[in-house]
């Protein structure tokens, strides 16, 4: 009973530890403190946005805008940081102009009822080509000394990178369960009809999560932007897909209404080491995007899989 | 109403306008007729036959895509794995005909079995196990990629194509017309005879609707779900072959992002992403809306991001029209659902509106600021062209020079391009300045078009793809067009002059020796380059294992690394190979954007034993540097290149400059030298810590 | 004192008058019936009291409290519950949840107890006699366990006011007389209840009172005792309707569909052997689960047969696929009509034709002016109601859309057709023109198999009546000898067996 509910979860879980397993056989300095330390910031910001990319997909919705909204927060993270704003401010100008650029997409989609896929392929195009046209591509660079590891040094801003991502993603976990918001989530995803006659409103639920997601994108883009010394123009290319497919690995129901978000852990974990186990294995980095494929559609056909394992 | 209804004649006669627009293609087809009309007067030369051709000749790969995604989105699907399949169609073809020695038509014949076989595999995944479409065809889009990159392990370039193949990308039948337009407009009527005319194509419109509803009505719903995700792989790889005879190379990174392009024209078009909506007629639209939108734009002078604006603006604009139209004439129904109901209560019109200038308040503040951060660090104040031709002569005709990236967006080029607007302020020259936003060969070929059917003086290019742009510059200068290629060459005999700045051998070169410099002779080191299959680094890999193993057989290359141009990547990728090759005493970026982020890798895993080189912007890696990270880099000064470049392009344009002349006379650069058909820059420079200051760029 | 009262409601849509005038009364503890022909305004009305909807005049009171600006969540909070033919749980949810969605009063923002969410519905779904695992998903749940989940949601919501739009179209015998013990206990415990049936033989059994509405006005309100069956129909049609079942003697021509021992593991049902002569009628009575509709959709080919054989005219046939079913000259007129009779989205037109796209065809593509010979024809044939065949059959009301799902079936003019309820959940009107048509068809030869859960239907129409249970058929029944009864028996009797 447990097993079925959770079959893709487990799924995922799997193919994880059979990764891990090899590498562990194969090159066991893969599981070294530094290198895992290393995979964990890494991956915190796309852990972010892929907690975003869940509540999106639980309301039955997507968001392939996500990768040209974190570069235009980028960007904007650097720039306002030269204007020597403190910290703290910083921090509340990126929720703010993420959520900005969220609800933009939330009131097309939520109240104006247009499909998120085409609105935000059309967002996808035009944020990334606007910022193309205003920073002609320029880095921003000379960023003040309090701004790299928000001038905790390395080690102090590492935790706190790795300690929010966390603190984030067990809070959106948490509310995700207990929260009546976010139970109508499911609500809405599952059945939207049903929820608005249920004295849920649709429309407003859309809109918060697509708002949320956006704060979510400005939150990982800051946390990207201050692990380094200055700012690409280009940050964030294809970070919609890597979203969506953790997001889909770990179990979450393209069509809305299922999912957890410990199944997107497992999901950003199982996307976000193969690169990294690849390269420990000694496996040519050419083959890495198709094997990257054949584990996207292996966890889907692994699903059909246990399942029919589970009717015998 | 019940009542009133006593039907005479059921067969009602349907307006004109919901017979040849079924799903309010009107909307599309007056947009279309606005753009016309305003770049028939903002574009040069826009409203010619030629531009109308050679805009038709840009869409035939795109278009193909996006006549066989048609019955995918009315069928409720997607498949985004097109683009992907056009690499590896494009490789395959390649390999078949060069490595297994195939002759052509068969290679092509087995190229398009190899895209039926993949179209079959989405087919299989999405009928026989039912995943979403959008999720199979996002691991399949991988996968081909990785597959094409794979096989080639990207470095693999195939070229060299018999003019007979070319003929089929490049050629004009009767002079004008070109050849493919042929194939697009056969698949149009194809496509739209049989989604139109026949009951096949009408089974895909009810699955659209409701698979389980025509299921019961007697519809092989999964044949022919399979059959249309078959025909897609095929049109992709049909794609691809018209693809690399238009440029005349077959790479794995062939027909990147057009699954978008192909699904934004669909939906432009007015086919619903749920299903049952669309037709070939509003895809057509579309793609050209899409296609004359950014020729216009590039016609006009106007920068080609607007037209990535423009495109999203129009998507969302287009299906909010057509929403609202639906309600206003939608049907009474007795059993109206809640759904239909469109009441935007006052403080959801509040939310818009406190969204919408929010947003626009993000776009005109970032534009303040980034133009005031950026004119304040450039330092010697790149002005605007606009000024430059201000202060030219008014009777004089002024020199229009058309130079062209690789990329718009790389930092390289944008400090090419201080030098550039330096040197046309100085001559009172027009300069156009304009590429691709991302490293697309088809793209540079698209740009050079519209130049010459815009009437420059001369083109200055830097080539991303040797024997693709050849026939296009050969064109232009049958046209009496001057053409340069600078920073990167074309084939000789479709240039005038070559600005060169150094040979892939002299960088390569140069690179080894500062690497043997740093690391004694001896020991290991490790390579980051742009993505796998970037042309241009691949053939600076080649000459640096050339001269390892001539000069330094105790060196030893451990492993090369994609960054795609993407700092972050180069970052992580740096971490890995600290790693797994603890031995590795130095990294090589060998991609601008790479030298910091492994710069930034190896400074916070606390190896001072490891050191940095490679070849990079000094202001981009300027703190590195002087950290002692980053112990030096190899690069030419690149403002000179751009400043030289429009000298140079002028000088021919006014004749002051010609073949077998020695030296050329570039303003502030005082004498350079030239050699046969090049002009040469000089050796590449070594930026260190002590020099790096006197640099800014 | 009332728990609503609706006087002179209006509502246009489009320009469209859905309500002209509809008033309504309804006292705490009473059963208050809502019937009318389909597209009398029945749901506009509810939609209006659950604040779906916004009427566009008239007024409305709630428990005495004159009501403005209704919402969904407004009319839950004045005790408004609605439960609809479809049971509209989130099946990804448990039961507890869905239980609590309705109950719970706090905003977004509030915390979820789940250890009192599990206690609470636990108690409500033991007042509804409902043994199903609070922790079950919903989606786990057979439809008549979901439409008691929904009852004990309104329940568990404080609901005074419940309305049930047509509770009892997909339930069994059995589950019906349940549902109508817990709407009696809920009646005795002051709750007021909106009933809305087109089964009008059910009405006295549970009735108190009732409104009839035709064309968006309420045409009269009476005592439930007071009226019968031929009154109310009166009052609805606006009209006598004078043959019931129209079932007429034809000559019974020889066998020409067969089956032998059919048996499908997915379908779940086994030896299933009935033949069907030409211009015969056979009933197929049972209970829900028997397997009914399972038969059917595995003669129809949307099931894989693994047993047995099918025969037409003697010749056994393989199908695979419907469309292999459509060749042999087999038709099914589905259960869900909305999701699988007709196609929504499409002009009349299209779904007509849609079972016949083969014979339209040629080698120059479609012949657009047959299809529209053909599909005016078939509209005028069957009577559907419609300006023009141009128009998408959402537009339609039940009754037009079901003609328009059979006719789509007479245009491939098959030799045995299957209708699996053919007049469920539409308007007395339309159903009398069905049955006639069925008799009609049977007079051209052509073999009937007629599954309905309505057993005046199956009596009035059949002339051998096949019973399932347990996913077979038990027993077969000549028209003389059938009764009510009789049939019922038979179905209960085997009910526990499998």
């Amino acid at each position: 009973m447990s097993f079925s509910r959770y079959k893709r979860e487990l799924s995922a879980l799997i193919a994880f530890c059979l990764l891990l397993l090899a590498v562990g056989v194969a090159a066991p300095s893969f599981f070294a403190g530094g290198n895992l330390r290393d995979l964990l910031i890494n991956n915190a910001p796309i852990l972010l946005i892929a907690v975003g990319m869940t509540l999106v997909i639980l309301v039955g919705e997507i968001d392939i805008s996500v990768g040209s909204q974190f570069a235009v927060c980028s960007i904007l993270a650097g720039v306002l940081a030269k204007t020597g704003m403190p910290t703290p401010v910083l921090f509340l100008c990126l929720l703010l102009i993420g959520a900005l650029m969220g609800a933009l997409n939330g009131v097309l989609v939520g109240f104006l009822r247009l499909p998120s896929i085409i609105v935000t392929l059309a967002m996808l195009v035009a944020w990334r080509d606007l910022l193309r046209w205003t920073t002609e591509g320029a880095w921003v660079q000379n960023l003040p000394a309090n701004f790299q590891w928000f001038g905790f040094g390395q080690t102090t801003g590492e935790i706190l990178i790795v300690g929010l991502t966390l603190l984030v993603f067990a809070g959106f976990a948490w509310i995700l369960k207990n929260v009546r918001a976010g139970r109508a989530l499911y609500a809405v995803g599952s059945d939207a009809e049903a929820a608005r006659l249920a004295g849920i409103d649709p429309p407003r639920i859309v809109f918060g999560v697509f708002t949320l997601m956006g704060a979510l994108v400005g939150l990982a883009a800051l946390l990207n932007a201050v692990r380094f010394s200055a700012i690409p123009g280009n940050a964030g290319i294809g970070l919609e897909l890597k979203a969506v497919a953790a997001v889909v690995v770990g179990g979450t129901a393209i069509t809305g209404g299922r999912g957890l978000l410990v199944g997107t852990l497992i999901g950003v974990a199982l996307l976000g080491t193969i690169g990294t186990a690849l390269t420990f294995l000694g496996i040519n980095p050419f083959w890495e995007k198709a094997i990257q494929g054949a584990i996207i559609l292996a966890a889907l056909v692994s699903d059909v899989v246990l399942a029919r394992f589970e009717k015998k | 109403m019940q009542e009133a209804i006593r039907p005479t004649n059921l067969i009602t006669e349907q307006s004109w306008r919901a017979r040849l627009f079924p799903n309010n293609e009107w909307v599309l087809a007056l947009v279309l007729v606005a753009e016309c009309l305003i770049f028939s007067f903002t574009g040069n030369n826009f409203q010619t036959a030629g531009n109308a051709f050679e805009i038709t000749r840009l869409s035939v790969e795109i278009g193909l895509l996006a006549l066989v995604m048609t019955p995918i989105i009315i069928t409720g699907g997607i498949d985004l794995s097109v683009g992907s399949m056009m690499g590896l169609s494009a490789v395959v073809m390649g390999a078949l005909w060069r490595d297994a020695g195939l002759p052509m038509p068969l290679a092509i014949f087995l190229t398009l079995l190899v895209g039926l076989a993949g179209g079959a595999l989405n087919a299989l995944i999405i009928t026989k196990l039912r995943f979403p479409p959008l999720i199979v065809t996002l691991g399949t889009f991988s996968l081909f990629r990785g597959m094409a990159e794979g096989l080639t392990r990207g470095i693999e370039n195939y070229s060299g194509f018999s003019p007979s193949f070319l003929f089929l990308g490049q050629g004009y039948v009767g002079g004008v017309i070109p050849t493919q337009l042929f194939i697009l407009v056969a698949a149009v009527l194809g496509v739209w005879w049989w989604l139109h005319r026949t009951a096949f194509g009408r089974s895909f419109y009810a699955i659209g609707f409701s698979q389980e509803g025509a299921r019961y009505a007697g519809i092989k719903v999964r044949r022919r779900l399979n059959f249309v995700y078959c025909l897609s792989g095929l049109a992709a790889s049909l794609a691809a072959v018209i693809y690399v005879a238009h440029l005349g190379q077959a790479k794995s990174d062939a027909g990147t992002g057009y699954e978008l392009m192909a699904i934004t024209a669909v939906v432009l078009g007015g086919a619903s992403i749920f299903g049952g909506r669309g037709t070939v007629l509003g895809t057509v639209l579309g793609l050209f809306a899409i296609v004359i939108l950014q020729n216009g734009l590039r016609l006009s002078g106007q920068p080609a991001e607007l037209a990535g604006i423009l495109t999203g603006v129009l998507l969302v604009a287009t299906i909010l029209l057509d929403r609202l139209s639906r309600r206003s004439e939608s049907k009474p129904q007795t059993q109206t659902s809640a759904e239909e109901e469109f009441e935007v209560k006052n403080w959801q019109v509040g939310v818009l509106s406190a969204v919408i200038l929010g947003a626009a308040l993000i776009v005109a503040g970032s534009n303040w600021l980034l133009v005031r951060s950026l004119t304040r660090e450039a330092g010697t104040g790149s002005n605007a062209p606009q000024n430059a031709s201000a202060n030219a002569p008014a009777d004089k005709k002024k020199t229009v020079i058309a130079m062209m990236p690789k990329a718009k967006g790389d930092p390289y080029f944008i400090s090419c391009k201080a030098g550039a607007e330096k040197a046309a302020q100085e001559l009172g020259a027009e300069l156009l300045w304009d590429g691709p936003t991302d490293l697309d060969p088809a793209k540079q070929n698209e740009v050079v078009e519209a130049w010459i059917t815009r009437g420059v003086d001369v083109i200055a290019v830097s080539v991303e793809n040797k024997e693709g742009i050849s026939t296009v510059l050969r064109k232009a200068k049958d046209k009496g067009i001057k053409v340069i290629t600078w920073d990167a060459d074309a084939e000789k005999d479709a240039r005038d002059f070559l600005i060169n700045q150094a040979t892939p051998q002299g960088i390569g070169e140069t690179l080894t020796d500062e690497a043997a410099r740093i690391m004694g002779g001896k020991g290991e080191f490790a390579i980051v380059t742009a993505s796998l299959s970037a042309a241009n680094q691949n053939e600076w890999i080649k000459y640096i294992e050339s001269r390892l193993k001539e000069k330094y057989p105790e060196m030893k290359l451990v492993g090369i690394k994609p960054s795609d141009g993407d700092r972050d990547r180069a970052f992580s990728e740096t971490q890995n190979i600290l790693k797994v090759y603890p031995n590795v005493k130095l990294v090589m970026g060998i991609a601008a954007p790479a030298v910091p982020g492994i710069a930034d890798a190896v400074k916070q895993s606390g190896r001072t034993d490891v050191k940095v080189t490679g070849l990079s912007l000094p202001n981009m890696c300027k703190p590195y540097i002087k950290d002692g990270v980053v112990d030096s880099i190899v690069l030419w000064n690149t403002t000179d290149l751009g400043y030289l470049t429009v000298y140079t392009a002028d000088a021919l344009a006014k004749g002051t400059f010609k073949k077998g002349d020695t030296k050329i006379s570039a303003g502030s650069m005082k004498d350079i030298e030239v050699v046969g058909d090049e002009v040469r820059l000089g050796k590449p420079f070594i930026f260190n810590k002590d020099n790096v200051d006197n640099f800014n760029f | 004192m009332f728990l609503l009262r609706a006087e002179n409601v209006t509502k246009s849509y489009a320009g469209v008058r859905a309500l002209r005038s509809a008033s309504f009364e309804l006292r705490p503890g009473e059963v208050h019936a809502l019937i009318g022909e389909n597209g009398a305004g029945k749901s506009t009305f509810i939609k209006i009291v659950t604040g779906a909807v916004t009427p566009d005049g008239g007024a409305i009171e709630i428990n005495g409290q004159p009501v403005r600006e209704n919402s969904p969540s407004f009319a839950k909070s004045l005790g408004v519950a609605a439960i609809y033919q479809q049971p509209a749980l989130f099946p990804e949810l448990t039961v507890a949840e869905n239980i609590a969605i309705g109950r719970e009063k706090s905003g977004l923002f509030g915390l979820v107890d789940w250890k009192r969410r599990r206690r609470v519905a636990e108690e409500l779904l033991a007042r509804v006699g409902a043994k199903i695992d609070p922790e079950a998903f919903a989606g786990e749940l057979s439809m008549p366990q979901q439409q008691l989940v929904e009852i004990a949601r309104a329940l568990g919501a404080n609901a005074k006011i419940l309305i049930l739009d047509e509770p009892t179209a997909s339930l069994s015998e059995e589950d019906t007389n349940n549902l109508f013990r817990v709407i009696r206990e809920l009646r005795d415990s002051g709750v007021g209840m909106i009933y809305i049936s087109h089964r009008l033989e059910e009405l006295p059994v549970i009735a108190d009172r009732v409104t009839v509405l035709r064309d968006g006005e309420t045409i009269e309100t009476r005592a439930m005792d007071e009226v019968d069956r031929q009154e109310l129909i009166r009052l609805m049609v606006g009209r006598e309707i004078s043959t019931v079942f129209p079932k007429e003697k034809v000559a019974i021509g020889e066998t020409i569909f067969e089956l032998r021992n059919l048996g499908s593991r997915t379908a779940r049902i086994h030896d299933v052997s009935l033949s069907v002569k030409a211009g015969e009628i056979v009933g197929v009575a049972g209970l829900v689960g028997a397997g009914r509709t399972e038969l059917a959709k595995t003669i129809f080919g949307l099931e894989p047969v693994d047993a047995g054989e099918i025969l037409v005219r003697g010749n056994a046939i393989n199908i695979g696929h419907p469309c292999e079913a459509v060749d042999h000259g087999i038709a099914y007129l589905p259960e869900d009509r909305r999701k699988h009779g007709v196609i929504l989205d499409f002009p009349i037109s299209s779904n007509i034709t849609l079972a016949s796209l083969k014979i339209l065809s040629g080698y120059g593509g479609m012949n657009f002016r047959r299809e529209r010979e053909l599909a005016a024809e078939y509209t005028r044939r069957l009577g559907v109601k419609t300006p023009s065949i141009h128009d998408s059959v959402s537009t339609l009301s039940g009754g037009n859309q079901q003609k328009v799902a059979l006719s789509r079936w007479l245009v491939t003019k098959p030799s045995v057709l299957i209708l699996d309820e053919p007049t469920q959940g539409i308007d007395v009107g339309a159903k009398s023109e069905i049955h006639q048509l069925m008799t009609e068809l049977a007079g051209q030869g052509v073999a009937i198999l007629m599954i309905s859960s309505e057993l005046p239907e199956i009596l009035g129409m059949s002339d051998r009546i096949a019973v399932m249970a347990g996913g077979t058929i038990v027993k077969v029944l000549d028209r003389a000898e059938a009764t009510q009864d009789k049939i019922l028996s038979i179905a209960l009797g085997h009910a526990g067996t499998n």
